[in-house]
């Protein structure tokens, strides 16, 4: 392990060897999913608020609508924008080439017309499983594994082939990330089909947090890793946190999944693990976000640049996301608003506030570093506005409507009384529709109009 | 080296969660279930498994969970915590992690067939304020038209429970004294409350408490119209949206006169046989405020003159015919009345308009045992019949209801 960090400059100059073709299609591509599965999830938010508004349609039904706004922000935006991202980040990382454009074209397309496409369609012609964050039937996870063992080669061998030299943190959550969700995507597609119902949840329940704790924040805070100190031209506050909360983060995140089955038959030995796991994790987080947010201490990190805004207002949502989670962990409150909307809008904090703040940041960082493209820095901030106070109202609406329906649930009244309680909340979450959509739009104008990319390097190295 | 120990430990990491959190819990489930499982569970028939697709692909365990907590507060609402065995037959499971809808462990038998089936063609004409999404495309164009599909999807809920049900007290007692289990887990999963705590199961015999009686119309219209006008109409005829495809239609009030009695035992148990549930999750003061709705639909009409010796012959019919099932003093507590899914009416505390019981001795009561006379009896016997059995009312409000 290195002793320093990196020389920033090398993270910030673009470097011939980035397959710039390559971010811009994934660039796209996550944004086109990004839309559609943003659209998926409205359709279903508003079958709560007004039954039979989707009308009446077997491929429109909400249980698909559902399975495809998920999987369609995990694998369709998420996973595009890692792409861009990493199409960017590895060769500067390593001084190395990714193994292959051609293999990029063909990755780029397995991913999108192969997985994330015909998943869709998959999913509302009726084939698909009930499993959460494992959705697409078992024919697209064929592909997903096959994808994921490509991306592998593409952007582990540049790692290996500059011998893991001086490995920054970024390139350890990368390795970390693509190799561990190599092996807990099959796990937690697969094991519940072969094991039938308490056994087979308990491995749902590994997935279910590997997916995001796993999947998602290793590549987010990879993101988050880079684009800090190649923003400002600073080094990380300290590489020995940087390191600590990495080994934290992957000890304890793959040991939390049993806290989504809290007073289940699942022995209670292994919830109590879980439980500690998640408290500790809290604390990890907390050296993380120290870490980073010391980082940009007095970097102007709100003015200087859009990429560095976003990810660090990402920091701050993977600060409270994670105390929220560490705490929604606890036997005393998990047992009043687990199975509630508190718990959605705790997802949507995760994966729209963490995980798609720093995805747009990675975006934002990678495009302006393009030869030829466009920024407009208005319209960015316009968006980030936008994203911010409709993530925060969704989140918070959702969170009172947890608390009414843990409050009509523990009064004993009518069932219906909890979905009547719900109902206001739900009807304002489909508001919240607005602004998101046109933060997403904002964005996609801000990078398609405004003044040409590439001049922007010099001025910021130094 | 530094590397080498990197990817072992990462590596190990995952194997680790797998062991502690996977592979180690399954192995004490594998335990619990030998211990607590009856011999032979019912696996799943194909029309049920055909059910299952259906609702594993239309994503009902994402409101619908189907695992009943180690909770007080879960145990009280749907019955006894669910246990490993229950679940497994389920490949993947159904567990669900998000109820906006009611835990379905133990569907089976809460409901009635036509309920069900109207309930997934157009959930908020028998639920007003569900907000269920309609599935149509599972029928023929009509709630009591079933496709495969439908029935399928019945099939399948009809499993939820049914073998913990059907292991029965010996089952049960078997169970809690081989399940290793810590004494939480003992007294939420076998403790002295119902297998199934839903307040909507039809309970044909069960007690009831007395409603008193309500002056709060206001009260009693507003859960009238939340809870009941769906089947029963807006002004009681029996006429709501959900009456379409139930069988039998729901009451029609404005031609039926009830005793406080009957409007409690039907409001608290439901009416077994039939898509009327039970209310049981809601306060008592509330029953007797629709109660007071219910009553208020009937339309007092002028009572017909009495032709000349109708009594006599409806009496001698009444014996010949309706006592076996209705009882010799219209109790609904005739010999064979046990036999049938649906209690014979008591027409001590019920008391139909002339019109109404013409129309059941003639022509019967579709989806019940209440069979057509009019082929049987001459005009004159159904006639006397009719107006014979509206003698038994001994209802009204009387001296002591209320207290």
């Amino acid at each position: 392990m290195i002793e320093h960090p990196p020389e920033t400059e090398s993270l910030s100059v673009p470097s011939a060897g980035v397959e710039t073709r390559l971010v811009s299609l994934h660039a796209h591509a996550a944004l086109g999913t990004l839309l559609v599965s943003l659209l998926f999830g409205v359709l279903a938010a508003m079958e709560l608020a007004v039954p039979g508004s989707g009308g009446s349609a077997p491929f429109m039904s909400w249980g698909k609508l559902r399975y495809d706004h998920t999987q369609g922000i995990m694998l369709g935006w998420l996973g595009n924008a890692f792409f861009a991202f990493l199409y960017h980040a590895v060769p500067l990382l390593t001084g190395r080439t990714v193994t292959s454009a051609r293999l990029g074209q063909w990755i780029f397309g397995l991913w999108n017309f192969v997985i994330v496409l015909p998943g869709w369609v998959l999913v509302l012609a009726g084939f698909s499983q009930p499993l959460e964050w494992a959705e697409f039937p078992l024919v697209i996870d064929v592909f997903v594994v096959l994808a994921l063992l490509l991306a592998a080669v593409q952007f582990l061998a540049p790692f290996f082939r500059s011998a893991l030299e001086d490995l920054y943190v970024s390139s350890w959550y990368i390795i970390g990330g693509l190799v561990f969700t190599l092996f807990a995507y099959p796990m937690g597609n697969i094991v519940p089909e072969l094991l039938p119902g308490a056994r087979g949840a308990a491995f749902s329940g590994l997935w279910i947090h590997d997916a995001v704790g796993l999947f998602v924040t290793p590549l987010c805070l990879a993101i988050v890793y880079y684009v800090i100190p190649a923003a400002t031209g600073r080094p990380i506050y300290s590489h020995f946190l940087s390191m600590l909360g990495f080994w934290l983060l992957f000890f304890l995140y793959p040991l939390n999944g049993t806290h989504h089955y809290v007073f289940s038959v699942i022995p209670m030995s292994a919830q109590i693990g879980a439980i500690a796991a998640s408290t500790l994790l809290g604390v990890d987080v907390v050296i993380v976000v120290a870490n980073l947010l010391l980082s940009v201490r007095g970097t102007n990190w709100f003015r200087r640049d859009m990429g560095l805004r976003f990810v660090t207002t990402a920091t701050l949502f993977y600060l409270i996301v994670s105390i929220q989670g560490s705490l929604q962990a606890q036997m005393s409150i998990n047992q009043s608003v687990h199975f509630t909307d508190w718990v959605v809008g705790h997802s949507h904090l995760a994966m729209l506030g963490f995980a798609s703040f720093a995805a747009v940041g990675g975006i934002i960082h990678a495009w302006q570093r393009l030869p030829g493209k466009r920024c407009n820095t208005m319209l960015l901030g316009w968006a980030y506005w936008l994203l911010v106070s409709g993530l925060l109202i969704m989140v918070l609406d959702l969170t009172i409507a947890g608390l009414a329906e843990a409050a009509a649930w523990s009064s004993g009244a009518p069932w219906l009384d909890s979905v009547r309680a719900a109902r206001p909340y739900w009807i304002i979450r489909v508001f919240t529709f607005i602004p998101l959509a046109a933060g997403f739009i904002l964005l996609l104008a801000g990078l398609s109009s405004g003044e040409r990319t590439g001049a922007k390097n010099e001025g910021e190295a130094a | 080296m530094t590397y080498l120990v990197a990817a072992v430990g990462g590596l190990g990491f995952f194997a680790l969660s797998m062991l502690l959190l996977g592979v180690w819990p399954g192995e004490a489930l594998e335990e619990q279930i030998h211990q607590t499982s009856p011999a032979h569970p019912l696996p799943l028939s194909a029309s049920e498994q055909r059910g299952r697709a259906i609702y594993a692909r239309e994503g009902c365990a994402y409101c619908h969970t189907q695992q009943i907590r180690y909770l007080a507060r879960d145990v009280s609402r749907f019955g006894k915590a669910t246990l490993a065995w229950e679940t497994i037959f389920d490949y993947p499971h159904l567990w669900g992690t998000r109820r906006i809808g009611p835990d379905l462990s133990r569907e089976a038998g809460v409901r009635s067939p036509d309920w069900q089936y109207s309930h997934l063609f157009a959930p908020q004409t028998l639920v007003r304020d569900s907000v269920m999404p309609a599935y149509p495309w599972l029928f023929h164009g009509a709630p009591d038209q079933p496709a495969q599909d439908a029935r399928d999807v019945l099939a399948y809920l009809e499993t939820l429970g049914r073998d913990r049900y059907l292991a029965g007290p010996e089952g049960e007692a078997a169970a809690k004294k081989a399940c290793n289990c810590s004494e939480d887990e003992r007294k939420f999963a076998f403790g002295p409350g119902p297998l199934n705590a839903s307040p909507a199961i039809p309970l044909r015999k069960g007690k009831f408490p007395l409603l008193p009686v309500s002056n709060d119309e206001a009260r009693g219209r507003q859960l009238y119209s939340r809870n009941c006008a769906g089947c029963h109409g807006a002004e009681g005829a029996g006429d709501g949206a959900g009456a379409a495809g139930l069988h039998p239609k729901p009451a029609n009030f404005t031609e039926q006169e009830y005793a406080q009695e009957r409007l409690s035992q039907a409001l608290w148990n439901g009416v077994a046989g039939t898509a009327m549930p039970g209310w049981r999750d809601i306060p008592p003061a509330d029953l007797a405020a629709m109660a007071r709705t219910v009553r208020n639909f009937h339309q007092n009409g002028p009572e017909p003159a009495l032709p000349e010796g109708v009594l006599e012959l409806g009496a001698k019919v009444y014996a010949a015919h309706c006592a076996q099932c209705h009882g010799e003093k219209g109790a609904g507590d005739g010999s064979a009345a046990d036999q049938f899914p649906v209690p014979p009416t008591n027409f001590q505390t019920q008391r139909p308009s002339l019109a109404a019981s013409l129309r059941a001795v003639k022509n019967g009561i579709e989806g019940t045992p209440m069979a057509p006379w009019s082929g049987r009896l001459s005009e004159a016997e159904v006639y006397a019949a009719a107006y014979f059995v509206r003698g038994f009312y001994k209802g009204g409000i009387r001296k002591g209801d209320g207290q």
